[in-house]
């Protein structure tokens, strides 16, 4: 007996509903939950569970452990993926040279980015400590008598945040940019060599704009991983000193987990996801553009 | 045709895969209660349980409490606040026992626990500021007595020629004495949520109340931490030590002295547990007036006022504040006891821990720590703004302005 293509159109509907129900409940609806928590003063510690309507999103501008998390959260994202493109695409290029060795070092440079970010948190917290810490023990080597606690002033302490997301994560951006550099065909470069181009010539004209658009489409989830990112800044300084490195995931979790400030760390949930979807459309509507 | 084989394949390899993935359920074994435990990664876990179980005649059933802090607080608060009854009796520290006791999810033992033969013997004031709640009610039984001891190196003590530390003028002598050429004469844990043991010793010590900020002894004590660290006496990279970065430095001699918890197995492990190198000293007298003030913790057994295994958990509870289950405790994971009586008892004098204990039970005022309902957020809090001064970002005025809004906001 045939079956009409008409009555076949429900099959694939049948077939993925034990995925969507499990999505509903397992996403959909912490989201919905989140979004009615946002406007509820839900205080489990001190019994308190009230509606508030905007008053949690208004609390957001005038208290000052967000602001700097806020603050430290767009250093962090500018900063860090400033120099995720920089050197990551430096890197690429170091990488796709032809020398002996290659695919050796290609293996190892990914190592940093398998290990979980829990491990490299609490190693980086010894690594710059003053007296114990490999980085000043290696500074000593040049300059005897260097003191310095990284983690116990603003800047420095930032700027170490910053260089151990970097140390993880570099290589793996590389690696992806790598592999759009191997797309481009050695004949444009033979082309534009004949023509009287040289390296920096071709850099500019050839290389970069043929891996624009890989970059920027890589730039979508990085942007996006370094606004979630919590993990590093747990394990490490736990937003210290102070609150200066309390990136704005980390006062989410500290809010909705330590403090069991349920209603105001949903709030500020639902404004980074708001954050990350105009970041991920401005990327896309600039990625485009220069597709066009 | 193929394509259909493939299908087939497909949904049973499917099929298969579920099949396997759904776990074997046996049939529950029949337990007396539920304990929800910190102490599961001890070797010797299982023969305390051995031996709980035999002296108390009940089957119990042990769910491991999370190693990370964070976590295993808020999976407790989740059980309380929902009137989860699978568990019956947990163990918290201070700071859930602060923010649990006036949440009516504790049952209260005054009338079949911690009567009144027994509770003399336990610290009164930590009963008093950390077990009792607003009514009255005690509502745990303390698992073992900790103290934030004073421990001192006694090669350094010996090197500068001071045979004790007994008040600020000995206190600030020391410091004078032994800090330069990379060594502290104090040293600490200022991490912003460890920091807060020691301003709090600190304000007891000058005589203040740590929810009284416009006392002037507050001030004074902020003034004193202050100038160890304007004066190259206490290093300001602290701030950014727990103890796991605070024990190292002391374990090599970069330290004079400094408070720590505990019986002192960091030093122990290193070999530098001894009358003669790292030893528990008797808290300073600040005050002038012969007053010495000292903080002792504990991890308190709770019963869960969901709990339908009432009368189990109070069997269990009764045995843990015995003598018998202290003793287990002590024998097991070296918790010293928490009833004076059994300490005396069980301890041998050959602990290093004893004679020091037995003086601040007697000798100092024995407090629990000022802890509010939301404490971690109280105590990030005041951490944060003690570093601020301690970097000169505020001055101690400041500070203490500050830290009184935080006990107006938070208390």
């Amino acid at each position: 007996m045939a079956v009409s293509k008409k009555s076949m159109r429900w099959i694939p509907w049948l077939l993925i509903l034990p995925v969507v129900l499990i999505r509903i409940f397992t996403t959909l609806y912490p989201i919905l939950a989140t979004i009615k928590n946002s406007f509820y003063d839900i205080r489990i510690l001190a019994g308190v569970n009230e509606f508030v309507g905007l008053a949690n999103y208004m609390k957001i501008f005038h208290d000052p452990k967000v602001i700097t998390s806020i603050t430290f959260t767009i250093i962090f994202v500018l900063v860090s993926m400033a120099l995720h493109i920089i050197l990551g695409v430096g890197l690429a290029m170091i990488l796709n040279m032809k020398f002996k060795g290659r695919r050796f070092i290609r293996t190892i440079v990914l190592i940093p980015w398998a290990m979980p970010t829990v491990v490299i948190g609490m190693a980086a917290k010894w690594a710059f400590n003053n007296d114990y810490g490999l980085i000043n023990d290696f500074i000593r080597w040049f300059v005897p008598a260097y003191q310095n606690s990284w983690l116990i002033n603003t800047g420095s302490a930032r700027g170490a945040v910053i260089a151990m997301d970097l140390w993880k994560d570099l290589p793996f951006f590389a690696i992806l940019v790598l592999s759009g550099l191997q797309f481009i065909s050695g004949d444009i470069y033979e082309a534009a060599k004949v023509d009287g181009a040289n390296g920096i010539q071709c850099f500019f004209r050839i290389t970069l704009p043929l891996i624009a658009k890989n970059v920027l489409t890589l730039c979508i989830p990085f942007t996006l991983w370094r606004l979630t990112s919590f993990d590093l800044v747990y394990a490490m300084t736990s937003g210290g000193p102070g609150e200066d490195t309390a990136l704005i995931a980390y006062r989410i979790t500290t809010e909705a987990f330590t403090n069991l400030n349920v209603g105001y760390a949903a709030a500020l949930a639902i404004m980074l996801f708001l954050v990350m979807a105009l970041i991920s459309w401005i990327n896309i509507r600039f990625m485009n553009k220069i597709g066009d | 045709m193929k394509k259909k084989t493939i299908s087939i394949f497909l949904a049973a390899a499917m099929t298969m895969g579920l099949a396997a993935g759904t776990p074997t359920v046996f049939a529950d074994e029949e337990y007396d209660l539920t304990l929800y435990s910190i102490m599961t990664t001890d070797s010797d876990f299982d023969d305390w349980l051995a031996n709980v179980e035999e002296a108390t005649g009940l089957n119990i059933n042990v769910i491991a409490a999370p190693t990370d802090s964070d976590t295993r607080q808020q999976k407790i608060t989740t059980i309380l606040s929902t009137g989860d009854s699978s568990v019956d009796i947990i163990e918290v520290n201070d700071e859930m026992c602060a923010a649990f006791k006036n949440s009516g999810w504790l049952e209260g033992l005054n009338d079949t626990v911690m009567t009144e033969d027994i509770r003399g013997e336990f610290p009164q004031g930590y009963m008093k500021d950390m077990i009792t709640d607003k009514d009255g009610n005690i509502i745990g039984v303390p698992g073992y007595s900790g103290y934030l001891a004073f421990w001192v190196n006694q090669e350094i003590l010996d090197e500068v020629g001071i045979e004790s530390i007994e008040t600020k003028e000995d206190f600030l002598a020391y410091m004078e004495a032994v800090s330069g050429d990379g060594r502290y004469g104090y040293g600490g844990s200022w991490e912003k949520t460890y920091v807060f043991n020691e301003i709090a010793q600190f304000v007891n010590m000058f005589g203040g109340d740590y929810f009284d900020w416009t006392k002037e002894e507050n001030k004074e004590a902020i003034q004193f931490l202050h100038d160890l660290v304007a004066n190259g006496q206490t290093p300001i990279d602290q701030i950014a030590d727990k103890y796991e970065q605070m024990n190292p430095k002391a374990n090599d001699g970069k330290y004079g002295c400094w408070f720590y918890w505990g019986m002192g197995s960091e030093y122990d492990n290193e070999g530098m547990l001894s009358d003669d190198k790292i030893h528990m000293a008797m808290v300073p007298d600040f005050s002038g007036k012969g007053e010495r003030s000292i903080f002792t913790d504990s991890w308190s057994y709770v019963l869960n006022s969901a709990s339908p295994n009432k009368e189990a958990a109070i069997t269990f509870l009764n045995y843990m504040a015995s003598e018998g289950g202290m003793e287990a405790s002590y024998k097991a994971f070296a918790r010293y006891p928490a009833r004076a009586d059994v300490a005396e008892k069980v301890v041998p004098d050959t602990d290093p821990g004893k004679e020091m204990y037995s003086r601040y039970a007697s000798e100092c005022n024995v407090n629990g720590r000022p802890m509010v309902a939301q404490t971690m957020e109280f105590i990030s809090d005041m951490g944060t703004i003690f570093q601020s001064c301690m970097k000169d970002e505020i001055t101690v005025d400041e500070f203490c302005e500050k830290a009184q809004q935080l006990v107006e906001t938070y208390q």
